[in-house]
């Protein structure tokens, strides 16, 4: 059985800047399941946003381009479907939200007003029934006294209360998958904490793929079933939740996870990963990590190194796990 | 001893700046009361302009070369910016240099009235008084008068040149005055803040309604109509722009973290307006001097134009003026100083929209 | 070993609201309502709360850049909070800033080596050649080359911007540094690398920190002792291991428990807060939590609850610790 509902294949995309080509998405293919929350994860500028967008062509171009690839969803290739068939997608299949709840609201509608937008749209819906389902959705994000604020403009709302409203929004349709792009980076830490409930919830009840985008691995850790780890443009591992976690092999994943200040450690020094984020306008020319790679072979800086199932569903791409480095007994611990 | 009055004025530059304003100032009293004609009404501006230019223009420019190369470089990826430019410094030489080389463009020449210029002809009818008849002749350009004559037989090339003169005067000096009045009140008003804010932002709106044509009309009236108070007319009514986006980029600046750093390492007030907000404000003050200075040329056109430039100097406007009479016999005479009008403003707004471009920190990567 | 480097007495910062065309008071916005802490020479505080709780207004009040609306601040023993222009100058040398925006903090149109000679100027280090040396050595010991002093900011990343802004504030050879957000805006494997460099200069120069931060996950590596604001106030304070282990206050245990720890294992006790934090224009009355206490019961309306030491060492404001 086939339960792949979006399907990224060897995505390229290239921003076109004055100081030239910068390759923001550089050939990356991953799989998302039904039911699934799927996490990509990455520092800024890895190309994760860029994914997000690919997905419903919402990038701006230019600078934006994509170069090649595939994105394919029920049958349809989404970066060649027609634009009217990709507006039946956007909103009712596939929904969005976005980071800064205070830019993805029009500050001159009423939250109502914005809700029921896509139910008028796409469901049809006349401007009474539109308004009841709006209502409903407020209350299931768990906005209080929703039917007092459905009237209210948005900037009567807080942060945490906007994103509610944004989530209210994607929801209307019912779609069959969620972006959600970094959906709570901007909010307090305990506001944090009740919208990552309601994406928990959001999976629990309603059983929704949800492709969550963050940098945040702690934010992950409870809720992703898998996760897509990013670097440079390039998807540098992918595994279940505990793959990454327990096992992870990539030694940017590894440098990832140590680097993290923890509330119950002793105050001793971190471990951080040396160097910065490479420019993507001259990435390095083998594996992108390579400059900043504590355990890299010489043939790192030359190769790129292709994707090796390490395990099972796990998949790395780096030279150290590749067959025949492996056979030389180099595998890192 | 020197350095401690120049900190005093926030630097050694401004006081040597100052000094030589003083001694301008001496001058211009002496012109006054002693010695008759030191200098032209206009050498004074000159001057300060280029006082202006060399210490706070090229001398800082020259102090961070790695920047200005920076952002030269930058500009230099506008193609139009640099035709703008090179136009520009076309534009000047042949206004510094041009009316020595022209023939004078007051002088009339009756019998060499509507020449067109070189590679065109036309066919005149002309009145003879001999024979007291219309003959129809066929009149050639010529080299001498490379652009043609206008109805009067004065040489077109040698006013093209002369307006150029003008508009440059009148573009670069207006502006100046313009720039100057609208900086210095905007920063002042951004960071006295409080009541003076108040006041001076108020007084910028009445200056913003106030009706310019009537206020340039009273002058001539008054004084008579001559260059030097068009230009003061100009500068002294196109400030309110400048000095409202100046106070407000003065005052986002000011909430900005660098100049909280500066304020807790113990920088004083003169430190933070001098060091850290006129040379951040600066580079947008560049960019509406640029872009600005077309449109007061085009003012001083449409003055002269109307008739209430300056008589006595051949400006574009007044040879625009000149030629819409004669359209239909002598084309060339409107649209060459329209030409160069078009050319000119379009070459000062390409300059502007590359440096604009240049600054804009949304482009830095 | 326990000198106190400041000390922090009733602090508050109240910003008044006006209207109309008189400018007419009708209100303050409460950003620090009556704070009182200390810091001790060469440990670090690290101050947690979240935004709009008033700490980055704590921080740059008790460096004086705000005047504070009433309250007391003293610096080894003396008050500071009455001193003129001249006497502040000296305190700048002694109490020094890093900012959160390693972008906007660093002035576009210098050279990293005027803006961090520029604390040595302004201090009188008129000789330019000992200036020249000095910010070299700075630069080294921060991490970056001597040659980079000619560059301009924005030729650095956002990690050795961060860099650059502590070798400024180290300057004047401070005793305490105020940090205000300095690695919120990094990418995470960067942050890293700025706290090491934190903590090791701090070891080496025997400096004390304000931290301040809304990460509970950085406030909780880099420090001694941790107080956690809301809406104005110190609601408990306490060394590290004491807080993080045996919170008092409920929102220190709500904070605590919803700080991500990337561990997908860890099945941990979830205090979800209802509701978020009022408007530090009208603050609730009584205790100020109480609109979101998972607690509360009815006295805490009423009564403000006082900043007591539960515990030797432990501050609580809390009618119902626990």
């Amino acid at each position: 059985m086939d339960n792949t509902i979006l399907k990224v294949k060897d995505l390229k995309v290239h921003f076109f800047t004055r100081h030239g080509v910068v390759k923001a998405v550089d050939g990356d293919s991953f799989d998302m399941r039904r039911g699934e929350s799927l996490c990509l994860v990455g520092e800024s500028g890895c190309g994760k946003t860029t994914v997000a967008l690919s997905v419903l062509r919402l990038l701006d171009s230019p600078p934006g381009k994509i170069m090649g690839g595939e994105i394919l969803y029920g049958g349809d290739d989404l970066l060649k479907c027609p634009d009217d068939r990709l507006r039946q997608i956007r909103g009712n299949k596939i929904a969005m939200i976005f980071q800064d709840p205070q830019s993805s609201l029009n500050p001159v509608f009423t939250v109502g007003d914005q809700i029921a937008e896509q139910l008028k749209l796409h469901l049809k819906l006349g401007h009474r029934e539109a308004m009841e389902k709006s209502l409903r959705l407020m209350e299931q994000v768990g906005i209080p006294r929703a039917a007092e604020r459905i009237n209210d403009y948005p900037h009567q709302f807080s942060g945490g209360m906007r994103q509610r409203v944004m989530i209210a929004a994607a929801l209307s349709c019912n779609p069959e998958i969620l972006i959600a792009d970094e959906p709570t980076t901007a909010l307090d830490t305990t506001v944090k904490a009740q919208i990552m409930d309601i994406f928990r919830d959001l999976k629990r009840e309603k059983n929704m793929s949800i492709l969550f985008i963050t940098h945040d691995m702690g934010t992950v850790a409870g809720f992703a079933d898998r996760i897509v780890v990013m670097y440079g443009g390039r998807i540098v591992e992918t595994g279940s939740a505990l793959d990454i976690f327990d096992h992870p092999t990539h030694p940017y994943t590894r440098g990832l996870l140590n680097c993290l200040p923890s509330v119950s450690a002793i105050r001793d020094r971190l471990t951080p990963i040396p160097g910065a984020i490479p420019s993507l306008i001259n990435p390095p020319k083998g594996c992108v990590f390579d400059p900043r790679c504590e355990c890299r072979l010489p043939l790192c800086a030359t190769v790129r190194p292709e994707e090796v199932v390490a395990s099972g569903d796990h998949t790395v791409a780096c030279h150290q796990c590749a067959p025949s480095v492996v056979g030389e007994g180099h595998k890192p611990s | 001893m020197l350095t401690k009055i120049g900190n005093k004025v926030g630097g050694l530059r401004n006081l040597l700046f100052l000094c030589a304003l003083m001694l301008l100032a001496l001058v211009l009293v002496l012109d006054i009361y002693a010695v008759d004609r030191i200098l032209e009404p206009l050498g004074y501006f000159y001057i300060v302009f280029a006082l202006l230019a060399i210490f706070y223009g090229i001398y800082p420019l020259y102090l961070s070369r790695r920047l200005t190369r920076y952002y030269w470089d930058r500009t230099k990826r506008h193609r139009l910016a640099v035709f703008g430019l090179v136009f520009i410094f076309f534009l000047v030489a042949v206004a510094i240099a041009g009316p020595f080389l022209t023939q004078d463009p007051t002088k009339v020449r009756f019998q060499e009235k509507n020449v067109p210029p070189v590679g065109f002809s036309i066919t005149q009818s002309v009145y003879d008084v001999k024979t007291d008849t219309f003959s129809t002749v066929h009149i050639p350009g010529t080299w001498r008068h490379a652009l043609g004559t206008d109805d009067k037989g004065r040489d077109m090339l040698a006013m093209l040149v002369s307006g150029a003169r003008v508009s440059l005067q009148v573009g670069l000096l207006a502006t100046l005055i313009a720039i100057l009045i609208g900086t210095v009140l905007g920063v002042l008003s951004a960071y006295l803040g409080g009541w003076v804010d108040n006041a001076l932002m108020r007084f910028t709106d009445v200056m913003m309604t106030f009706p310019f044509f009537l206020l340039l009309v009273f002058i001539i009236f008054i004084f008579g109509p001559s260059l030097t108070f068009v230009i003061l007319a100009i500068g002294l009514t196109g400030w309110t722009g400048t000095a409202r986006l100046v106070r407000s980029e003065a005052l986002s600046l000011r909430t900005r973290e660098f100049v909280m750093a500066s304020r807790s390492l113990g920088a004083s007030d003169s430190r933070i307006v001098f060091r850290h907000l006129i040379p951040n404000v600066l580079s947008s003050v560049i960019v509406i001097t640029t872009l600005s200075i077309p449109g007061v040329i085009l003012a001083e056109s449409a003055l002269s134009f109307i008739g209430l430039g300056d008589p006595t100097v051949t400006s574009w406007g007044v040879v625009l003026n000149a030629g819409q009479r004669t359209l239909d016999t002598a084309w060339w005479v409107a649209v060459e100083p329209g030409v160069m009008l078009f050319l000119t403003v379009l070459a000062f707004n390409f300059l502007g929209d590359g440096i604009r471009d240049a600054f804009d920190p949304r482009s830095q990567v | 070993m326990d000198r106190k480097l400041v000390e922090v007495k009733g602090l508050k910062k109240y910003y008044p609201v006006t209207a109309g065309l008189l400018s007419r008071h009708i209100a303050d916005v409460k950003a620090v309502d009556g704070v009182s802490f200390h810091i001790a020479e060469g440990e670090t505080l690290g101050l947690v709360g979240e935004s709009g709780c008033g700490k980055s207004t704590l921080g740059r009040t008790m460096l004086r850049l705000e005047e504070p609306t009433s309250g007391s601040i003293c610096y080894r023993g003396e008050d500071i909070t009455g001193w003129d222009r001249k006497e502040l100058k000296a305190l700048r040398k002694e109490m020094q800033m890093i900012f959160q925006d390693p972008q906007s903090s660093l002035d576009p149109r210098m050279t990293i080596g005027d803006s961090i000679g520029e604390a040595l100027l302004v201090h009188g280090m008129k000789n330019e050649r000992e200036r020249l040396e000095l910010v070299a050595q700075l630069l080294k010991q921060v991490g970056l080359e001597p040659e980079h002093a000619d560059r301009y900011p924005h030729e650095f990343s956002g990690g050795q911007k961060q860099r650059i802004g502590i070798a400024r504030a180290l300057a004047v050879n401070p005793k305490l540094i105020v940090a205000d957000e300095p690695v919120s805006a990094l990418d995470v494997s960067v942050q890293a690398q700025i706290l090491n460099l934190m903590m090791d200069l701090q070891h080496s120069l025997g400096l004390a920190f304000l931290f301040i931060a809304h990460d509970l996950a950085v406030i909780g590596h880099v420090s001694n002792r941790i107080a956690v604001m809301y809406l104005g106030q110190i609601v408990e304070m306490a060394d590290k291991a004491e807080l993080l282990c045996h919170p008092l206050h409920p929102y220190t245990e709500a904070l605590l428990s919803a700080v991500p720890v990337p561990d997908p294992h860890l099945e941990r006790k979830r205090i979800v807060l209802q509701g978020e934090v009022p408007s530090p224009l009208k603050p609730p009355p009584g205790c100020r939590f109480h609109t979101r206490c998972p607690r509360g019961s009815k006295g805490c309306s009423e009564a403000e609850p006082e900043l007591a030491e539960l515990k030797p060492g432990h501050f609580v404001a809390c009618h119902e610790p626990g």
